[in-house]
């Protein structure tokens, strides 16, 4: 609408949203504990809400034809990419449909909760610090989502974990809060592990991380990767009967698509808390009631849907990827949705059904529905939020009575209370139904339309042509029906467990006036933050009553449930009113070709909307029969019946505790491991035995070093005689000089002189038989000639001793060639000229070698040895 | 230029220092100094400090930030001679040198005068550095100057500054005045002493820095270990004389190695040219016989991984920490540490190629598993919060080794900004961890607990720098290690293992956040259960100033580590390339017996710039006056 306004490629009012809430954030946390709490609400209101509206602009001028507004910013840094190219990486931002919808959520929602928490938080002395870290979390949202590329997404990404780790950790004086917050980061770091990598494998691939850059490139992910055996290992580098076992014949392949679909999945996994990484975000709860709700429910953890709704164009490339997101997408819904069933706590029942409906999210995206998956998060933004902001001034109410965080969010101290609240009950009740996906709320429109596309879609590698090494993943016939019927059974859970928690808290009568007037917390001393209002404990045992939340708190709920109920119609693509869906068409244009309708579901859409109503007739019905009529008693007789499985689904499957001894254990065990060899192993080795092999030394040669002049003497005497007797006898070392044997066969013997020696040769043509003072004498060898000269030398003493030295010149004798020859004269030794000499008959093993070296190279060896 | 005009220009520096000037508030420096309201004019005057001092430093880092920019934006003509003044580099090693010897002769009562002309000459230091950044960094050598030394053994004084050793001298120009200035309040004893170490400890590591001659960088090597074994072994806690003599000793073990290696080479180029030279740029012509290549590059990889330290010969460096005074694991950590992965980047690399080529993917193997990897898990188990920020400096720096043994352009680039990085961040927590214990005289993880409720200030900033530490992208640990994560996968070295090797190195990103958020969690987090910490001052005028221009660089590096990776990159460029040749080259050619002289078109004629020059009728070189008369001009 706004189209023309604005200049597309430049588009700076994105500076406007990012940075109001970011110099709220700043304000805020410097300052804002001078400026008191009017002043920090005032700032956080009006960041949040001035990117709110810049926020609108922005979703009124994006182009309706799939283009993008862009703002560049700066050049961040650039890598390397395959053989030398530089992959720049701009601080870029740019928004498209999807985008801007998101933008909207999140500064929409974030405002309305800003305003609620404003009113929430009034009594807590951390205010500014709350909305610093409020307004920080905003901040990175929008980073987040407008970021052009992963990067820059990652900033935003880390961004966001960073502050749900400060929120959660809010109340950072109890040592559970803090915990929770740190789980939450590293579980969400297991997940960014999985992003690092797969920017890595792009940079590699695609040599681009835009998002029109990936796009561009890739089909270049559709190379074939060797992902086992690693590195150099194959059958040759291990033993054998290991070998055989773990090294296949042939190396497994993947194609590259599929590695960066499920390394960016695993990110998402852990920020939208999927299984294996979902452990964190029910422990999360720990933070204030509003952070669960904006950033646990609404925006935050919806980011790895956007993450694999924005690269869909990757996951569609891997069909077997896209079967993993569907598949954890149905577990997750199914195994959270049960856990949920029989949770007490309020806000645990929200987190569950909030990992539950993410599992639905990524069913959507799975099955290549990403409008329908995306359009959930959209949904689910507004009826989770006012589940969750519901939850919050109930328990504002409980407050009224109970000062303590757990029990006064306990439904089993609730009931009744629409007795009291009226607002909040109908607000609750409103989002209950689009959960639970009563007809036309926005909750039926979203499930109703993943659930079909799990029904009705196949998803085919449609580019795997182009590169015929590998045959592509294809996905089996039953599959996106096991995930449909998972999914009806997921959402029967959810009614039943939503309307249990709505009948538990609202209906029946208030069993909080059952808990102890002037009951104190366990651990004592213990300093509340929670507290909204101050007791006297001289009061009768009544007390107050719990009481409707102040219209900052109910206006959100009001707008929120609206929302919930009529946000449907924006994409209810069965009757054809789908602004929405058109609105983001262009942006999924790329799933065209990759997904198709399944052969045996046409026509089938309205069949098989019964099953999804079905789902929620059911759920309802039971939670109703078993809370509303029988007062839970039917919870309890289960509980009592089939004690063990209702524990263990109590305890969430033990998953945390499976966990800890299993991935958390050895880890651990590998630590203390590590820890003991570095102190005893490595430091042993390299400074104690050192040391103690320098010290044992010392001690040895110290115990020469007595200082008694004697010993000294002795020492003394000792050497003297070795000398002495060195000098007395007489040495007969002969040095023999070769370098010219092989040529001229003159070899030059020099006796090493001593004190009066005379030396007799023996060995020679001319042997002495006197002793002379000859100390060096030249020996001539004819080819192949053996001889021994023996040296005997006198000394002053007149003792004597001797030496021999065997002397031998290689090659053959002049006479056996003479006889091969048959000429009696030996060749000429030219160089070049190479005639070998094979004598007849049997030939000496010893000889083989000269026969096989032509004279010629000998030459060539022997000026190589003189030089 | 008027004012309006110089307002105008220079508004961001204004903002920030405006802004900077408001952020200490009266009311908790009052709580900080733990003293009544009564005496509110006494408390005031420190916070006017605080925010005089802040205002200053954050005026002064927006007005760097301010230049970098455009100094990157200005068209620099190619090949034109830039004015460099060729005593720049002696200045910046001889100014601490002869400061640390005129501090001899002062009066060691003067504990001021003392510490103020330390701090001066510091100062001075770091100014002059900041002229290395205002030229542009091509290719190549700058600042160079080459005077004879010991011309009988052919040893030349030849120093010269690139974009790799641009920013680790400026690291330490940087850090050595913060740590000075830390330290001053927590050492009361023997200053005299104290300064002296500190201005010696400057020159000698910038020398070593910028040192081009093997003889002049071996003595710069062992000249910078007495002043750190003196602080260690002075200043130092219980264990102090142990741990300075196994500090020692380790350092004195590589050494010695590296010394014979430097002799042989001598030796063998000597053979080769006829002439005696310990010139680095000589000597990298000469490839040796491959079985003595292998055992030099050893010999002087040992040494430098010993200083990074790697595994498995790192256990000097957590002993090291733990007994040194705040100042010593400061410099330390932030800039020793650094001499280690430079000195193999630059004279391992450099000298030898051939080795560190072929065997990058096995030494890249033990910086993931035993740098990264196992000094993350090691770490995690330590209860003294220095011991675990030593360990995390084995974790960092085996980033820092896995981006030099990847080789690739960028991932070299990562590697000298990480050590860029990990100087700031760990320089900034080890600081932190001096702020502790200079309170409660314990560093035991399990003696606190909760208190970020009496150190608000203190527990903000650790929190920071612990996300820098950790690398969450927008601080400037995340650029750094994503440039190596991506080089590694990228790298042509690594081949097979490239990818096995990008999981590991990635992996470490989780144990980061384990160890660091682990010990957050323990000395910030949870009830105020120990007495003793209920009256805990939060920071002092002193601690926030000292700690204020990390905080900055933190975020500076982090959003704009463009401005700093403009001016390594053309020298990191070149070194690549050099670095793939020449690693080629030997490894087709180098003989198995006998030495070679690489030709000299091998090199780029901008590398063997100053390198020394014979005539054919004189023995011994004449180069030096010539680059010196070349330098003049």
């Amino acid at each position: 609408m706004l189209g023309n306004q604005f200049d597309t490629k430049d588009f700076a009012l994105l500076a406007v949203v990012l940075l109001l809430p970011a110099i709220g954030a700043f304000v805020n946390g410097v300052f804002g504990k001078r400026l008191g709490k009017e002043a920090v609400r005032l700032m956080a209101l009006t960041a949040i809400g001035g990117a709110f509206l810049a926020s609108v602009v922005t979703f009124l001028s994006v182009p309706h034809d799939g283009g993008r507004l862009s703002w560049t910013v700066w050049r961040w840094m650039s890598v390397t990419g395959q053989s030398g190219n530089s992959v720049p990486i701009d601080v870029k931002f740019s928004v498209d449909a999807m985008t801007a919808t998101m933008m909207l959520v999140v500064t929409g929602v974030g405002f309305l909760i800003h305003l609620y928490a404003s009113e929430y938080m009034k009594k807590d002395p951390g205010y500014h610090r709350f909305f610093c870290y409020l307004n920080l979390f905003c901040f990175a949202m929008l980073l987040l989502i407008t970021g052009d590329n992963l990067p820059v997404l990652f900033v935003g990404w880390e961004g966001v974990g960073m502050c749900s780790y400060l929120l959660i950790g809010f109340w950072f004086d109890d040592e559970k809060n803090a915990r929770a917050g740190k789980k939450a980061f590293i579980v969400n770091r297991i997940g960014d592990f999985g992003l690092i990598l797969a920017m890595a494998l792009l940079v590699y691939y695609c040599g681009s991380l835009t998002w029109e850059g990936i796009d561009n490139s890739k089909l270049s992910l559709l190379a074939p990767v060797k992902i086992w055996p690693i590195g150099n290992l194959s059958k040759e580098t291990l033993p054998v009967f290991l070998g055989n076992i773990i090294i296949p014949d042939k190396p497994v392949q993947v194609y590259a698509a599929t590695l960066v679909a499920l390394a960016l999945f695993l990110g998402c996994a852990g920020k939208s808390a999927q299984v294996p990484l979902y452990i964190w975000l029910p422990d999360a709860m720990a933070g204030p009631t509003p952070v669960s709700a904006l950033i646990h429910a609404a925006t935050m953890v919806t980011a790895g849907v956007y993450l694999v709704a924005r690269l869909h164009f990757v996951f569609l490339l891997s069909p077997a990827a896209m079967a993993v997101v569907a598949v954890i997408g149905v577990v997750t819904a199914l195994l959270a949705a049960s856990i949920g069933l029989f949770q007490h706590d309020l806000k645990k029942v929200l987190a569950y059904s909030t990992v539950s409906q993410l599992g639905f999210m990524f069913i959507g995206v799975g099955v290549g529905a990403f409008a329908a998956g995306f359009f959930h998060v959209f949904t689910h933004a507004f009826f989770k939020a006012c589940l969750f902001l519901g939850a919050g001034s109930v328990i504002h109410a409980m407050h009224a009575r109970i000062h303590d965080t757990d029990r006064s969010q306990d439904m089993r101290n609730m009931g009744g209370l629409k007795r009291f609240m009226p607002i909040t009950r109908w607000t609750f009740f409103a989002s209950c139904c689009a959960i639970a996906g009563f007809p036309l709320t926005a909750g039926f429109w979203s499930k109703d339309e993943i659930l079909w596309s799990a029904f009705s879609n196949n998803v085919v590698n449609s580019k795997a042509a182009a590169t015929p090494r590998m045959a592509p993943y294809e996905w089996p016939p039953w599959l996106g029906q096991a995930i449909y019927w998972g999914a009806i059974l997921a959402a029967t859970m959810t009614a039943f467990y939503m309307f249990r928690a709505y009948f538990m808290t609202f209906h029946g009568n208030f069993r909080g006036w059952s808990i102890v007037r002037g009951w104190t917390d366990p651990h004592a001393g213990h300093d509340h933050h929670d507290h909204h209002e101050e007791h006297d404990t001289s009061k009768p045992l009544e007390g107050p009553e719990p009481h409707e939340s102040p219209a900052p708190m109910t206006a959100p709920l009001v707008v929120l449930a609206a929302f919930a109920l009529f946000a449907g119609f924006l994409n209810a693509h069965p009757i054809h009113i789908a602004p929405l869906g058109h609105f983001l068409e262009p942006v999924f244009k790329g799933a065209e070709g990759f997904v198709s309708e399944r052969e045996g579901a046409k026509g089938l859409m309205w069949v098989m909307m019964a099953p999804g109503f079905a789902a929620f007739l059911v759920g309802t019905a039971a939670a109703m029969y078993v809370y509303l009529n029988r007062a839970g008693q039917p919870e309890k007789v289960f509980a009592e019946k089939a004690g063990g499985l209702y524990r263990l689904i109590y305890d969430k499957w033990r998953i945390d505790e499976l966990y800890d001894a299993t991935v958390v254990g050895m880890v651990d065990a590998l630590a203390d491991i590590f820890t003991m060899a570095d102190k005893w192993f490595i430091d042993g080795v390299l400074a104690r035995l050192t040391a103690m092999l320098t010290a044992l030394a010392g001690t040895l040669l110290r115990t020469l070093q007595t200082g008694r002049i004697q010993v000294y003497a002795a020492v003394m005497l000792l050497g003297l005689g070795g000398v002495g007797w060195f000098m007395v006898y007489p040495h007969a070392d002969v040095t023999a000089d070769d370098t010219s044997l092989r040529s001229t066969g003159e070899v030059k013997l020099a006796a090493a002189p001593g004190y009066g020696y005379t030396f007799r040769w023996e060995g020679l043509t001319g042997t002495d038989s006197q002793l002379t003072e000859r100390s060096a004498v030249t020996v001539r060898l004819q080819p192949g000639e053996k001889k021994n000269v023996t040296v005997f030398v006198k000394n002053a003493f007149q003792l004597e001793t001797s030496h021999t030295v065997a002397l031998e010149r290689p090659g053959l004798p002049p006479g056996a060639k003479a006889q091969s020859d048959g000429k009696g004269a030996a060749p000429p030794n030219v160089p070049g000229m190479v005639r070998p000499d094979i004598p007849t008959g049997e030939i000496p093993a010893d000889d083989i070698h000269k026969l096989l070296l032509p004279r010629g190279a000998d030459q060539g060896n022997n000026k190589g040895a003189e030089k | 230029m008027n004012i309006f005009s110089m307002l105008f220009r220079y508004w961001p520096a204004i903002a920030a220092a405006a802004i900077a000037a408001m952020v200490p508030s009266a009311p908790l420096k009052l709580r900080a100094v733990g003293k009544d309201e009564a005496d509110d004019a006494a408390a005031s005057a420190p916070t006017t400090k605080l925010r005089v001092g802040l205002a200053i430093i954050a005026g002064l880092t927006a007005l760097a930030v301010q230049a970098l920019v455009t100094g990157a934006d200005a068209p620099v003509p190619d090949g034109a001679a830039h004015d460099e003044w060729r005593h720049l580099l002696n200045v910046l090693i001889g100014l601490p040198l002869v400061g640390a010897v005129a501090v001899l002769f002062m009066p060691r009562q003067m504990l001021s005068l003392l510490r103020g002309f330390t701090l001066a000459v510091l100062g001075v230091g770091f100014i002059a550095s900041l002229w290395l950044l205002a030229t542009p960094m091509t290719a190549g050598w700058h600042f160079q100057y080459i005077r004879h030394w010991i011309p009988a053994l052919g040893v030349r004084y030849h120093v010269a500054v690139d974009g790799i050793s641009l920013w680790l001298v400026v690291l330490t120009t940087f850090i050595t005045p913060i740590a000075a200035y830390a330290s001053f309040s927590s050492i009361k004893t023997r200053i005299k002493e104290l300064c002296f170490a500190f201005l010696l400890l400057q020159g000698a590591m910038i020398g070593a820095f910028l040192a081009l001659d093997l003889f002049l960088f071996y003595a710069f090597w062992e000249l910078m270990l007495v002043p750190m074994y003196l602080m260690i072994g002075i200043w130092g806690g219980a264990d102090k004389i142990k741990a300075a003599v196994k500090f020692f000793l380790y350092t004195m073990a590589g050494s010695v190695l590296m010394l014979g290696a430097m002799i042989y080479l001598v030796w063998a180029n000597q053979k080769l040219t006829g002439h005696l030279s310990w010139d680095y740029l000589a000597l990298s012509r000469v490839a040796l016989a491959r079985p003595m290549q292998m055992v030099c590059f050893w010999a002087f990889s040992i040494a430098f991984f010993i200083k990074v330290p790697m595994w498995p010969v790192h256990t000097w460096l957590p002993d090291a920490h733990v007994q040194a005074p705040t100042g010593g694991s400061v410099i330390l950590a932030a800039v020793m540490l650094k001499l280690g992965t430079y000195a193999y980047m630059r004279f391992s690399m450099g000298l030898f190629p051939g080795p560190a080529s072929s065997l990058s993917a096995n030494l890249a193997g033990v910086a993931i598993l035993g740098g990264i990897l196992y000094g993350a898990l090691v770490a995690w188990k330590q209860r003294d919060i220095k011991r675990l920020v030593a360990y995390s400096s084995v974790a960092h720096l085996g980033y820092v080794m896995l981006g030099l043994f990847g080789a690739t352009p960028s991932g070299m680039q990562g590697a000298v900004l990480q050590m860029v990085n990990h100087g700031i961040s760990t320089g900034a927590l080890f600081m932190l961890v001096g702020v502790i214990y200079d309170r409660r005289h314990t560093r035991e993880v399990g003696d606190f607990g909760g208190i970020a409720k009496v150190m608000p200030v203190y527990a903000t900033i650790f929190v920071i720098v612990t996300f820098s530490s950790i690398g969450v992208p927008g601080t400037n640990g995340f650029v750094g290690e994503f440039m190596i994560i991506s080089g590694t996968f990228v790298s042509e070295r690594l081949a097979n293992f490239s990818g096995i090797h990008t999981v590991g190195a990635a992996a470490g990103v989780i144990l980061a956040a384990v160890y660091m958020l682990g010990v957050v969690e323990k000395v910030f987090f949870g009830p105020l259960s120990n007495p003793k910490n209920k009256h805990l001052p939060d920071l002092t005028v002193r601690e926030s100033l000292a700690l204020a221009p990390l905080v900055l660089m933190i975020f500076v590096i982090g959003f704009a580590p463009n401005l700093f990776l403009d001016r390594m990159k053309a020298s990191v460029d070149a070194f690549h390339t050099q670095f793939r040749t020449v690693s080629g080259q030997t490894v087709q050619f180098s003989l198995e017996n006998a030495a070679q002289l690489l030709p000299e078109e091998t090199f780029s004629p901008a590398f063997l710039k100053g390198a020394p020059v014979y005539t054919s009728d004189s023995t011994g070189d004449d180069s030096g006056a010539k680059a010196d008369a070349g330098g003049a001009k």
